[in-house]
């Protein structure tokens, strides 16, 4: 009995925590394998490279871990990556006569198109959430539906090829604005959010309150919680990150591509979930999320490296997620059991 | 005071006979059909170069658009078993695109039509069974585990594809046979422009309304939408029944892929990506509700057909770059309908 309590106590760390290590032991041991299996893997590069090739999916996975939190999925972010960054180059592409349709834009100020760009973003993001929050409508069902609304605006806007010419130079300065090394400002804008999103998660009461929806919805709502507005509120959230990703990444390239983003709501999703997150039960973190892209993106260079022809990936990405789905429930069981 | 009980009653229609009668109720029943008449007769309106022979009414251009729509048909049919069993598989358009590269591998590597058409359906069997492992064995929520197999079965497809190619067709070792298009592309009775695979559509989708309409199976699958532990609790084995829809979602989606390929007469490993779109809003469109417990087999089929029309009549109106938006905003749309007309259920709850 005493030792039940004791258990109980302070000597033992949340569950959270807890599936928080133990994915960052997954990750360490990945790495270590890849070290060992591939030559001359393991480098201050492929580290570098871990943090400059995956921001993306750590600023898109905040919004997406929340809402998972709260049982919701949001699939739109991909496309919402597309639309933000077509926006964004046809606001603020020169008026000129004489050029081709697709390098004539409406000539504003980048400043102006890029808060025009993440409105648009914040419109995808109210639609969600209107149906999702208000209508109480499955989230799948809607954000499936506006992620083909967000990728065909982009589609539209770029008639269906790209738009790279006629754009001013500072549209290509946000993504190419570089530290060291590999390393943009992208990736400390990612982790400035993650940063943020921790503060959020752990110290504010709107961080607590999501949890508290998640574990049981009725229960928030008769504690006084205004659901509603909460889930309103997460969706404009990851609609926005997704906005920004997609401003940057279209500068980073200094094009509007319409198929930009094709698969990222899924990569979002599945390092959520290999960071713990649990659909059904108010339980995750942001942190879990972040170990959880840097264990996709081990994988991912590690597949590339063996040379593994790129359709791997799909079925890797797959296969892993399954596998810490089921590790991660049977972990918690023995545990709590 | 009895007397005023019972005259409330019947002010707020509670007698179960008379609701049927109500106009929304009425609404309910044939606004798909209304829709589906609307916009064939607006596609007729837009006469012109853009149809063969100029009109989309055509017989010509109704059996073309049949033909083209024979996996939406027959996939969104048993879609809506699975979403009135309260589920949902996402991977129907990858396992289309698996099986529509394994039948035209099967083919070419000198399989007889007989052998191909049953060795694709097995495989069928083998994906559904395992969508229906992953949700109602490991108990992982249906969408992301849908969502898993989509994503492995997509690339599966693609593997099967070798490198430097686009999809499976006559190389230099093996040639692709002529007959493999004469299963969705001969005429069977000659003048009518209906091909086997339309046959087998149409025989699916009849087999499809009976199973949901008279048979134990429908009322169970609705019964277990409409309330799993009621359903268990009057001996219903759930687990059982959920799975037996997903192995028989998998085995349509594999028809449908021997349909596909049949047409293409290639191996294309893209070709089912966005079917669980069409597959959605053809469903949605049909009235299921996307809560579960209450749907019907052939309005979804109408809703699959509306869908056809659409994509296919303004592919010839429209540039393709608006595809995507169009399909968005109709599901959009059939959420907001399927809503308005589902009040009065939320009512009464």
């Amino acid at each position: 009995m005493n030792k039940r309590i004791d258990l109980l106590g302070r000597g033992k760390m949340s569950n959270e925590s807890f599936i928080n290590l133990s994915m960052l032991v997954v990750l360490i041991v990945a790495f270590v394998l890849a070290s060992i299996c591939i030559p001359r893997y393991f480098s201050m590069d492929i580290v570098l490279n871990l943090l400059a090739n995956n921001w993306y999916i750590v600023i898109l996975g905040i919004g997406v871990t929340f809402l998972l939190i709260t049982g919701n999925f949001d699939m739109s972010v991909g496309g919402i990556i597309a639309m933000s960054g077509a926006l964004s180059a046809y606001f603020c592409q020169t008026q000129q006569e004489g050029f081709s349709e697709l390098a004539t834009g409406l000539g504003m100020d980048y400043g102006v198109s890029v808060v025009l760009a993440l409105l648009g973003s914040l419109a995808i993001g109210a639609i969600n959430a209107f149906f999702i929050a208000r209508l109480k409508v499955a989230s799948i069902i809607v954000t499936l539906g506006t992620m083909s609304i967000a990728r065909g605006v982009a589609e539209v806007i770029n008639q269906g090829a790209q738009r790279s010419a006629g754009l001013p130079d500072i549209y290509g300065v946000v993504g190419n604005w570089t530290l060291f090394g590999p390393i943009k400002i992208a990736v400390v804008i990612a982790l400035v959010l993650v940063l943020l999103a921790l503060f959020v998660e752990k110290k504010t009461t709107f961080g607590r309150r999501t949890y508290l929806i998640g574990a049981n919805q009725e229960a928030a709502r008769l504690s006084g919680i205004k659901v509603e507005r909460h889930i309103t509120l997460l969706y404009l959230l990851s609609s926005l990150l997704a906005g920004i990703t997609g401003i940057i990444l279209a500068s980073e390239s200094r094009a509007a591509i319409s198929t930009r983003g094709e698969g990222f709501e899924f990569n979002a999703l599945v390092v959520t979930l290999l960071g713990g997150t649990s659909i059904n039960g108010g339980f995750g973190s942001v942190a879990g999320t972040v170990v959880g892209a840097l264990i996709l993106g081990v994988i991912a260079s590690a597949a590339t490296s063996l040379l593994l022809r790129p359709e791997w990936q799909f079925i890797l990405k797959g296969v892993v997620t399954f596998f810490a789905i089921l590790a991660q429930r049977y972990a918690l069981d023995k545990r709590n059991a | 005071m009895s007397k005023d009980k019972v005259n409330n009653m019947e002010n707020k229609g509670i007698a179960p006979n008379r609701r049927r009668f109500t106009s929304r109720h009425i609404i309910k029943n044939v606004y798909v059909y209304a829709i589906l008449i609307l916009v064939v007769l607006v596609l007729s309106l837009l006469k012109g170069e853009m149809f063969q022979r100029g009109n989309f009414l055509f017989w010509d251009n109704i059996t073309n658009v049949l033909r083209l729509s024979v996996p939406i048909l027959i996939i969104s049919g048993g879609f809506t078993l699975i979403m009135i069993s309260g589920n949902i598989d996402l991977s129907v358009g990858s396992i289309l695109s698996l099986t529509t590269v394994v039948y035209a591998i099967l083919v070419r590597d000198g399989f007889g039509f007989v052998a191909a058409f049953f060795l694709t359906a097995a495989l069928g069997v083998v994906l559904g069974f395992i969508n229906g492992w992953l949700v109602m064995k490991m108990r992982i929520t249906p969408v992301i585990a849908t969502l898993i197999t989509m994503n492995v079965y997509q690339g599966v497809a693609r593997y099967l594809v070798p490198e430097g190619v686009s999809a499976i067709k006559s190389d230099d070792l093996h040639k692709m046979p002529e007959w493999i298009g004469e299963f969705a592309r001969n005429e069977v009775i000659p003048g009518t422009g209906l091909s086997w695979a339309l046959i087998m559509t149409i025989v699916i989708i009849v087999l499809l309304v009976i199973v949901q309409r008279f048979t134990v199976l429908g009322k169970y699958v609705a019964a277990v939408g409409g309330n799993r532990t009621a359903a268990e609790l009057s001996g219903i084995n759930a687990v059982k029944v959920v799975w037996g829809v997903y192995v028989l979602l998998g085995v349509l989606s594999a028809l449908s892929g021997v349909a596909r390929g049949s047409y293409l007469t290639i191996g294309e490993p893209y070709t089912g990506a966005g079917t669980e779109t069409q597959a959605i809003i053809a469903v949605l469109l049909g009235g299921t509700a996307f809560t579960g417990g209450e749907g019907s087999v052939i309005k979804s089929v109408i809703g699959a057909l509306i869908i056809a029309c659409l994509t296919l009549g303004l592919k010839s109106v429209i540039a393709p770059y608006w595809q995507s938006l169009a399909i968005g905003v109709v599901l959009v749309l059939a959420v907001a309908l399927n809503h308005v007309l589902s009040k009065e259920k939320l009512a009464a709850e």
